[in-house]
């Protein structure tokens, strides 16, 4: 009896213990959600190839910083009991981390396609406004600076187009806004400025038509200078005969205020001299009768209303001369042709032959198209 | 009898030891995370974003897994050590890949450097040379203008190759050798036309 009991004493707390330790090993406990946590994995790193990291940055934050909150309560739940573990939390974790990263892939996505429009479309405005720049007022009297701006905005332009190209569009778009700060304040400086210059465009063509007018009616030679074509016509019996490139002095646009302005005078005149040989430096040359009288008035009227400081001077010697040819506005106000073209003018002109000298023969819509 | 309790006893010991013996692979993940580390301060990132995010994704696989490992109550972290060891491999071939990338860039950046450098040389050489006098001092005011924009970009260039930035040096030096080409285009023009020998 006494050894039955032993017995007892001995097997049940063993099979008690067994049985436990069974028990604690094949109970149920709550899995964690590895298949949630690699979909959420997934979701982020496709945003990430899609650079939602910088297209979609909040999006993309918000999902892996989701992510990582799970991550986080997986390492607090393993921390404790198997069988008190919770893993519903790391399940919301992920799934949130999971949604945002589609929404950030789907974010930078869209982002990126319009980006690459807007900046491609913003290369191209710039573009075409440096082209303007260049084909427009590549002869038009502009600063240094400006011209500075001009140059540094097509480098910094160029940088903005091999950044967009490689797909860095917030850094092109970076580039973009120096660009339009270099570029189109002088485009629109120019643009207005010439846009106020052809205020004059009727008047223009009323002497031009006058002077045209003139050569028939006297069946003569007459000359037109259209500043901005840089030519110089010559009309006989009222129709064209001859048209010649010429060259201006560097501050070519609106009339001759005063002496050393490098203006070219508007207005119509006449040869009032003839110089060849060494009486000019040259070639030859036709000197014209600027200032006439409405100029001197004009010149004086602005010194009495104090436009025109009381010292200033009113310009002269004002020719059509050789020496011309150089691809630049260089004359202190004459106009330069050719020798060769200084030639022929010299030959067919005489004292006396009119000399019209205009903004521009075509209107502003026309200057514009060049 | 006495056999069956020492059984019994072994078999609970052996239960407790299984359970107790994966231990976290610490040393393995300290390393593997300097290695990712290490890339990053190379710079792939930069030179070679798709590699390295592809090791960070990588990473994050492995963390998971020894995550799961951990909540479990026999540890066996030998798969884990395993990919550990990958990733360390992966980090270390993307930090050699990104030297050798950093230096082809590095090389393609002083290359054009140079030349550019010697445009920017014949261009100063040839500025004396272009038409004096009032004539010319319009043109050479405007391409003075121009030289000197390039000379800033190709300063700032140097300045980015000098402090390593090789990528953002190599994007500047090409944006100023279009310029820098047309601008000796047309100095030799104007020289040309002015009948300058140069």
């Amino acid at each position: 009896m006494h050894r039955v009991w032993k017995h007892i004493l001995i097997i049940t707390p063993l099979f008690v213990f067994v049985a436990l330790t069974g028990l604690l090993i094949f109970y149920p406990v709550p899995e964690p959600p590895v298949g949630e946590m690699a979909a959420a994995r997934v979701a982020i790193s496709n945003a990430s190839k899609k650079n939602a990291g910088i297209y979609s940055e909040n999006l993309f934050m918000e999902a892996k910083s989701s992510y990582d909150s799970a991550m986080s309560c997986w390492g607090r739940e393993n921390k404790k009991s198997r069988y008190s573990r919770n893993y519903g939390k790391v399940s919301e974790f992920a799934s949130i981390a999971a949604k945002k990263a589609l929404e950030a892939s789907n974010d930078a996505e869209n982002n990126t396609a319009n980006l690459n429009l807007t900046i491609r479309e913003k290369i191209n405005e710039l573009k075409k406004t440096d082209e303007d720049l260049n084909q427009r007022f590549s002869k038009y009297p502009m600063s240094t600076e400006m011209r500075n701006n001009i140059s540094k905005g097509e480098i910094i332009l160029a940088e903005a187009e091999i950044e967009w190209g490689k797909g860095e569009y917030f850094q092109a778009q970076k580039k973009l806004t120096e660009v339009e700060k270099l570029l189109v304040p002088t485009y629109e400086y120019a643009d207005a400025n010439l846009r106020s210059y052809f205020r004059s465009y009727p008047l223009w063509k009323r002497w031009a038509d006058s002077t045209i007018a003139e050569s028939r009616t006297n069946q003569d030679y007459s000359i037109i200078v259209d500043k901005f074509s840089r030519k110089v016509y010559v009309y006989f019996n009222g129709e064209l005969q001859l048209a010649y490139s010429a060259e201006l002095g560097k501050n070519w646009v609106g009339d001759k205020r005063v002496r050393g302005d490098k203006a070219t005078p508007e207005g119509m005149y006449e040869i009032t001299k003839k110089y060849d040989g060494d009486s000019t430096s040259y070639y030859k040359a036709l000197q014209i009768n600027y200032p006439n009288d409405e100029d001197t008035a004009l010149f004086e009227a602005a010194r009495e209303k104090g436009s025109l400081p009381r010292s200033a001077m009113i310009g002269g010697m004002i020719q059509i001369h050789g020496n011309g040819g150089k691809g630049a506005d260089w004359t202190a106000g004459c106009i330069a042709v050719t020798n060769r073209e200084m030639d022929t003018l010299f030959k067919i002109t005489r004292i006396g032959t009119p000399v019209t000298i205009v903004g521009s023969l075509r209107d502003l819509r026309h200057a514009l198209k060049r | 009898m006495k056999n069956k309790i020492l059984l019994g006893l072994a078999a609970i010991a052996m239960v407790a030891v299984l359970a107790s013996c994966g231990k976290k692979p610490q040393a393995e993940i300290d390393a593997t995370s300097a290695a990712i580390a290490a890339a990053q301060t190379a710079e792939a990132n930069v030179y070679l974003p798709g590699e390295f995010a592809a090791l960070q994704d990588s990473m994050n696989a492995v963390n998971a897994k020894i995550a799961e490992v951990d909540g479990k109550l026999f540890k066996n972290y030998k798969t884990v050590v395993a990919d550990l060891a990958k990733v360390k491999t992966d980090a270390e071939t993307v930090t050699a890949n990104v030297a050798v990338k950093k230096d082809e860039v590095k090389k393609e950046a002083e290359g054009l450097l140079n030349n550019i450098k010697a445009v920017v040389a014949e261009n100063a050489k040839l500025l004396p040379k272009l038409p004096r006098g009032k004539e010319g001092a319009a043109v050479i005011e405007q391409i003075k203008g121009d030289l000197n924009a390039v000379d800033a970009t190709v300063a700032e260039a140097q300045s980015l190759f000098d402090k390593g930035t090789y990528m953002d040096a190599l994007n500047k030096i090409k944006a100023a050798t279009d310029k820098a080409n047309s601008l000796n285009a047309e100095i030799k023009e104007v020289l040309t036309k002015a009948r300058i020998r140069f």
